[in-house]
């Protein structure tokens, strides 16, 4: 009987190990050749690691008047610029959806998710011929308007979700105690709606950081953010240069994932309405 | 999945058969709609107006107003359709059977490595996925580099630039957030049908077959539908890791642009890539529908 135990034991325990070596490979391989690049200033082939290791190319990305950092501020200015302009218009309109009797709920919402459950390119195409004609096509207001658009669900979605968790007795309690409605909006919900707007603007940054394919219909070429550089660089085999962006890209979305993921809880998911 | 949607209609049933006190103040519909017109306003102007004009401008061509652009795109872009299509379906039928092992594990198992490492690409952008597969699958990359000292042949072919390296680099990307949305659904699945199951002597296997699968049916739809169409549109990655010839459509649109300037066929291929996304989805959800009902 324990033999068969033992024997059980150890056939789950290489499946474990099977399974660790098969998903940290193909999870992991591919990230930490990236991480490897970045920090590769000779790599031939079939040298298994790179022959000569060092910090230039971070250094020339990250000191003096370089290309990499204007691009970095310009990425993190248009993101929070998203940013605001989405929780403005999304916070009055996630409050709407989730308190009041709104014709059409359903299909407004749809509405809303459209721009990420459908394809997004030809509508990029056509929003940069018609900035064009208004004269922001190549501008920051451009590539912003494109960013807010791509990024309207998830503030509208997770502002709604969030809204729809606070009981609506509290505001009646802080009204029959003699705040006004708007008082009681600002005193009460949207203290407790904190935490769910803080996740929904994290979402929208990173949407907005990480965005490329309306940036370069609307921006290009005069509008330079990481991500369109990081294309330039990875298209013209510059792999180092390509790699350090990359990475650069990639550490706000994993310090985000540490914080999130009391947000990203599959019951939060389902929150959303999904 | 049920319950938190029946408390909320039973809920909203009670507030509407409660009069509201007055000074609650009105929840018809006009302040609601005041209060949504912002965002509504920006998303009529920034998405729903350029896409409907790449429907329209999708029949105007040079010619004038007719089906030039199509017969032009079928013409020229026939074979890419229909790669775009394949690698589509064969990267959502890989995404589909690893999401679903990933995610009936662990709704048997605790396992919180597995639970955080599948989640890692989700945080990943599409560019920097197409970036680093690009140094990953490449003939000399990382991938090749490790297999020809493992089998000793010097020369191996890359996976980049080619159908192996889309489809992979997509399911990378991809999976995750099925798994996320499928497990959820799995785990409001009660223990007690499980258990019962167990029971009587199905496998695991058997129990996410015809237990968890079908329960789950909205929900893994839902999952599919979107990873369905991130596929169909992504230009990054195809861009990144494609082979020169065929490409995905999403490639041929933008060439169409930036090369040629001509905007009426690519308009004729993004409405081709809408009726695809709609037909797949009808089917799907019709195909559900049908099992559903059987």
């Amino acid at each position: 009987m324990t033999g068969v135990k033992a024997t059980k034991w150890w056939r789950a325990m290489i499946l474990k190990l099977v399974i660790i070596t098969i998903l940290g490979f193909a999870i992991f391989g591919p990230l930490a050749g990236t991480l490897l690049w970045s920090f590769a200033i000779k790599w031939y082939w079939p040298s298994a690691l790179p022959q000569e290791f060092g910090l230039k190319y971070w250094a020339n990305a990250l000191t003096g008047r370089s290309q990499v950092l204007d691009a970095l501020w310009l990425s993190i200015s248009i993101a929070l610029i998203v940013v605001a302009v989405g929780l403005l218009v999304s916070i009055p309109a996630g409050y709407a959806l989730a308190r009041f009797d709104v014709p059409w709920k359903k299909v407004l919402l749809v509405l809303f998710l459209m721009p990420q459950a459908f394809p997004q390119l030809p509508v990029f195409i056509n929003m940069s011929s018609i900035f064009y004609r208004l004269n922001i096509a190549g501008t920051v207001a451009g590539v912003t308007a494109a960013h807010l658009v791509v990024s309207l669900v998830y503030s509208v979605w997770i502002t709604t979700a969030t809204f729809k968790s606070i009981p609506e007795v509290l505001e009646d309690a802080a009204i029959n105690l003699g705040a006004s409605r708007v008082g009681a909006f600002f005193k009460i919900t949207l203290p407790l709606a904190a935490p769910g707007l803080i996740a929904s603007a994290i979402f929208v940054f990173l949407n907005s950081l990480d965005e490329f394919t309306g940036t370069f219909f609307v921006g290009a070429p005069y509008i330079q953010t990481l991500p369109i550089l990081m294309y330039t660089a990875s298209m013209g085999y510059n792999m180092q240069a390509a790699s350090v962006i990359a990475i650069m890209l990639t550490i706000p979305s994993l310090v985000f994932m540490a914080i999130l993921e009391r947000f990203l809880k599959a019951e939060y998911i389902r929150g959303l309405g999904v | 999945m049920k319950t938190p949607a029946l408390m909320q209609r039973a809920s909203l049933s009670a507030q509407q058969a409660m009069r509201r006190p007055p000074w609650a103040g009105g929840r018809s519909g006009l302040p609601g709609m005041l209060l949504i017109l912002p965002a509504l306003a920006m998303l009529a102007a920034l998405y729903i107006y350029p896409l409907l004009s790449s429907i329209v401008m999708s029949f105007v061509s040079d010619a004038g107003v007719g089906l030039e652009n199509y017969r032009k795109a079928f013409s020229l872009y026939l074979i890419d359709m229909l790669y775009t299509v394949g690698i589509t379906i064969l990267s959502l039928a890989i995404v589909f059977v690893i999401s679903v092992a990933i995610a009936g594990y662990l709704r048997f198992n605790r396992w919180p490595f597995l639970n955080f490492v599948y989640r890692l690409p989700l945080f990943i952008p599409f560019l920097i996925v197409g970036h680093s597969m690009r140094v990953f699958l490449a003939p000399h990359g990382i991938l090749n580099l490790i297999l020809s000292r493992i089998t000793g042949i010097p020369e191996l072919p890359g996976l980049a630039f080619g159908w192996g390296g889309l489809v992979i680099s997509y399911v990378w990307k991809q999976f995750p957030l099925a798994t996320l949305l499928i497990l959820g659904a799995f785990q409001s699945v009660e223990d007690s049908y499980i258990e019962a199951a167990l029971n009587l002597g199905s496998s695991r296997l058997r129990v996410i077959r015809e237990i968890l699968l079908p329960i789950s049916g909205p929900t893994v739809l839902v999952a599919m539908v979107l990873t369905f169409v991130s596929t169909i549109g992504c230009l990054t990655i195809p861009l990144l890791v494609g082979a020169p010839k065929p490409v995905m459509l999403p490639v041929d649109m933008s060439f169409r642009v930036t090369y040629f300037n001509d905007w009426g066929v690519a308009n004729a291929l993004g409405v081709i890539s809408y009726v695809i996304v709609i037909v797949l989805a009808y089917y799907y959800l019709k195909h559900m529908v049908r099992e559903e009902g059987a």
